[in-house]
């Protein structure tokens, strides 16, 4: 015990200053947002006013743009654009169903069955971010090529014509049409669905399995009515994450579909960095985001309480 | 019916390794692919096999110049979405202060909102500022973009850290500077790391918001982009079989060691 | 192996208190720990009695008050700058850090370059020799609890703050650890204040015991003074079970109180009523359940006299190895307690059998009958 009776050294003197600490934080929260949060309003707010400006601007590229108050131009933008704006929305939604779909046994899989396979499937479902999403679309060209084995299988089964008669396909091939792309969007989202469902079922304790069945629930009816409401978190985020930058998207209408496959993303993208109409392609910008937000809003309110079960 | 049972029983595994199968395609694709030896300019149709890629990864003009570019840009991205992501995190967590809600908004909204649309207004921005299209307009846009992915990272993190570790440390002689660097930072580390993995993947991948705002200037994603236009050289397939392969390796090294370590200390 | 006490290790809190906007956590509140003792701080939840451990710590700042540690004004020094540390709630030892590195922190802080002598010493105090390397989350909980003993004593403070040092850990465990730390307080001689709400921890542990609550100390004392002669009907309920019978005052006899008690009289010595004992005045007499003894009614005329006597018929008996609990249907009150060691049992004590309670008028207690008489039982706790 001689080492507790050795004096400890001498602290600081007691001066009694007047709360020190507190008068020097009082304004670290504010040096700590700064820089960051000045970098959100200059490079994501304010170009957001721009281009609200923008849109009701009038002009040319030689003589310059003048705010005039020409709103004609979500009109006249919104006439000629309503199909890819209809095409993205409906797109983007076929996607986000099917990414559920694929996405939700996957990440129950990895949840509760897995077992010691847990990190291997995880580290597969990331990897594949690392060799670029561009590379891996173009995959999608060979894998859907009109003399491969995908569309070979589908015409001997006659899915084809099914598909034909649907509007999904057309000819005897899959490329360049609506399901090429939908195909693509899907594939190229579905982490984003993966990784917030099998968080949100991660969390859900094992032991409400067995309740469930002890207190006579069936398999599916657990499904049903314990491990979907629980999972409702991920979901919403899920398909969050997979319908916007889906709805916005268009390289895969470009790699994967035609023409009469383009989305409001292939618009946008053309009028300004072909064809540079600016207002126009503000104004789309604009009646897209719009859009999402009204949407995203809606869909999180519907699904925010009540209407979880 | 034994097997429609067994079939029954195995059904959410036999759906989820088909999603997985169908995840992992594309991969296979890409690697088979990089031995392919194309007969025109576009890689998209089976020939004969081929090592020549391999052994000439930068045979193709400009590619990895475009690579070595995106690797720049994306660690300069990380650092500085890391490092103002942090700072944000941390006076979400700690601090009270007013127009919370706003800042929080501010920070949500650049993930709730389509790329296309904050590449043409950022592009507005420039235009309008007369800037120069080119490297750092690009890494301003990456910053821009990675920040909130970072703050969400960190703020986890941070959150579920327990007050009480730092009152520890404060009661152990520890000033507020010491706190920081010997406590609170160690212990956010794994938020802050998770952060700057993320800020490098989306950096290194990002191809609408660097398309808009590039000028000139030709990204790797940007290269396979303009490649799918022109022709598809396989050297683009190596780089991406050669990516996904350090990726997993380097994710199973990492697994092994932690695990080897805790069963040494066990 | 003592210091020699020159008062530097006294705790002298005087008027602190602490408000949250409009909440008050800590009333007004006059402390003084003695250097060397073993204090505890002892209330429900929410009694402001970590509120106040955290002032001396230096983690919260008072609202109004000073505290001193001897004559040394700490109110508004930095926890890093005051000579005393703490053992927190689930113990907050760090992580990432080994038990080695845990320990040595407060050292290395105060920039001491060879700690691993004194480590090692203090490591072996607590019986964590082997566990040096390890990482916290590989010890078992009794173990990080006395790695976060040793993490604060090897600072040599001059006061040790206990936050509910031992809820974490389980019933047997906790009493060993109660034990230990008694042991580890006598060896260093260092001022220990502990915070806790297990009213058995403070009484076998602490030297002195303040009970505190809704953010007041109600009684200060011993555990046994606390215990035998409560001042309030929280200290009773709270520490301990107390039988609480309504009374009225109606003559003083010498230096006893004769009560009136539904149609029989009590005897309570004037001189531990803390309530006014005008004739006509009402009083809540207290009796602790084990000093009642038991006598089946046809043995009531073997009852020395003397003897404060109530009758009543057994409503409910468990039986618990050392000791029966019985619980008495009274025409002065619904459900008393009476705890009857085994040892010698009277068959006939059985539920629905008429008896007489008696004990010594010593024992008794009397408290203001103008406080709530639920305050502090588990019930009252819990709501």
């Amino acid at each position: 015990m001689s080492t507790l009776t050795e004096a400890p050294p001498p602290l600081a003197p007691a001066t009694p200053e007047k709360k020190p600490a507190r008068r020097r934080g009082r304004f670290t929260p504010y040096w700590l947002l700064l820089p960051g949060m000045l970098w959100l309003i200059v490079f994501f707010a304010l170009p957001m006013i721009y281009q609200a400006s923008t849109s009701v601007q009038q002009g040319s590229l030689e003589e310059g743009y003048k705010v005039t108050w020409h709103f004609a131009t979500y009109w006249d933008a919104l006439a000629a654009y309503w199909p890819q704006f209809l095409r993205s929305v409906s797109y983007a939604a076929a996607a986000t169903v099917l990414c559920l779909l694929l996405g939700y046994p996957l990440a129950y899989l990895i949840a509760f069955r897995a077992g010691r396979w847990k990190n291997l499937i995880m580290i597969l479902v990331i990897a594949p971010f690392f060799t670029s999403f561009l590379i891996r679309t173009l995959a999608w060209k060979t894998i859907l090529a009109d003399n491969g084995v995908v569309v070979h299988t589908l015409n001997s089964l006659h899915l084809l014509d099914l598909t034909n008669w649907l509007g999904w396909t057309a000819g005897d091939r899959v490329l360049a049409t609506p399901l090429a792309v939908v195909c693509g969007l899907t594939y190229n989202f579905l982490p984003f669905m993966i990784l917030p469902l099998y968080t949100s079922l991660e969390r859900i304790d094992g032991r409400l399995h067995e309740a469930a069945g002890d207190l006579y629930a069936r398999p599916w009816t657990t499904f049903r009515k314990v491990t979907f409401p629980l999972s409702m978190p991920g979901v919403v985020s899920g398909t969050l994450l997979t319908f916007i930058p889906a709805a916005g998207d268009y390289v895969n209408a470009e790699l994967l579909g035609s023409t009469d496959t383009r989305m409001i993303g292939n618009v946008i993208q053309t009028q300004f960095l072909r064809i540079l109409d600016y207002p126009t392609a503000a104004a789309l910008s604009f009646i897209l985001m719009a859009a999402i937000l009204a949407m995203v809003t809606l869909y999180i309110r519907r699904s925010g309480t009540e209407d979880l079960v | 019916m034994p097997f429609v049972n067994w079939l029954k029983r195995r059904l959410v595994v036999i759906a989820g390794l088909l999603t997985l199968a169908y995840l992992l395609l594309p991969n296979v694709v890409v690697t088979v692919f990089s031995f392919n030896k194309p007969k025109g300019r576009f890689n998209y149709e089976w020939q004969r096999f081929s090592t020549d890629a391999w052994k000439d990864p930068c045979g193709v003009a400009d590619m990895c110049g475009s690579l070595s570019l995106s690797l720049q840009i994306a660690l300069w991205a990380t650092v500085g979405a890391t490092v103002l992501g942090t700072m944000i995190s941390f006076a979400l967590v700690r601090y009270r202060f007013r127009a919370r809600g706003a800042v929080n908004s501010l920070i949500f909204l650049p993930m709730a909102m389509p790329e296309v649309v904050m590449a043409a207004s950022l592009l507005t921005l420039f235009l309008n500022m007369g800037a120069q299209l080119g490297f750092w307009t690009i890494l301003i846009a990456h910053i821009m973009f990675c920040l909130s992915f970072v703050v969400t990272a960190v703020k986890a993190r941070v959150m579920s850290m327990d007050p009480r570790l730092e009152e520890a440390a404060r009661d152990l002689y520890a000033g507020p500077v010491q706190t920081f660097l010997r406590v609170t930072l160690p212990i956010a580390a794994p938020g802050i790391a998770a952060g700057a993995l993320l800020s490098f993947a989306l950096s290194f991948d990002d191809f609408i918001i660097t398309n808009f705002n590039a000028g000139s200037t030709v990204t790797f994603p940007m290269f396979v982009w303009g490649s799918a236009q022109r022709g598809t050289p396989v050297q683009i397939n190596v780089i991406g079989t050669a990516m996904f392969l350090v990726a997993v390796l380097l994710v199973l090294s990492s697994m092994v060691i932690t695990h080897r370590r805790n069963k040494q200390k066990a | 192996m003592k210091t020699t006490p020159d008062n530097s290790g006294d705790v002298r809190l005087s008027g602190i208190s602490k408000t949250y906007g409009s909440f008050t956590a800590v009333h007004p509140l006059d402390l003084t720990v003695p250097e060397g003792s073993f204090f505890a701080l002892l209330g429900a939840s929410g009694c402001g009695k970590t509120t106040t451990l955290r002032m001396i710590a230096g983690l919260e700042e008072p609202t109004t008050g000073t505290v001193r540690l001897g004559d040394q004004d700490v109110t508004h020094l930095p926890p890093y700058k005051r000579p005393v540390n703490t053992v927190f709630q689930s113990y907050a030892l760090f992580p990432h850090l080994d038990i080695f590195e845990n320990v040595a922190f407060g050292l290395r802080r105060r920039g001491i370059k060879s700690v691993k002598k004194q480590v090692e010493e203090m490591l072996e105090l607590v019986q964590l020799g082997e566990q040096a390397r390890k990482k916290p989350h590989q010890l078992s909980g009794g173990q990080q609890q006395r790695v976060a003993v040793a993490r604060a004593l090897i600072n040599h403070p001059k006061v040790l703050l206990l936050d509910e040092p031992l809820g974490a850990l389980d019933l047997k465990l906790r009493r060993q650890m109660q034990l230990e730390l008694k042991r580890i307080q006598t060896e260093v001689g260092i001022t220990f204040v502990h915070v806790t709400h297990d009213q058995e921890e403070a009484m076998t542990m602490a030297d002195t015991v303040a009970v505190m609550n809704g953010g007041r100390v109600e009684q200060l004392g011993s555990p046994a003074d606390l215990y035998e002669n409560p001042q309030s009907t929280f200290v009773a309920n709270f520490l301990g079970t107390s039988n609480l019978i309504e009374a009225e005052v109606d003559t003083k006899n010498g230096d006893d109180l004769v009560l009136k008690a539904g149609g029989g009289k009590l005897v309570l010595p004037e001189a531990r009523c803390s309530a006014p004992t005008t004739a006509g005045g009402k009083v809540l007499v207290g009796i602790r359940p084990e000093k009642i003894s038991l006598t089946h009614a046809d043995d009531a005329g073997e009852i020395p006299a003397g003897r404060n006597r109530l009758t009543g018929k057994i409503a409910d008996a468990s039986f618990i190895g050392v000791s029966t609990q019985y619980v008495i249907d009274s025409p002065v009150c619904d459900e008393l307690a009476v705890y009857v060691q085994n040892v010698e049992r009277d068959g006939r004590l059985v539920p629905g059998a008429d008896v007489v309670l008696h004990w010594n008028p010593a024992h008794t207690f009397g408290l203001d009958a103008a406080q709530d008489i639920d305050a502090g039982t588990e019930e009252e706790v819990a709501a």
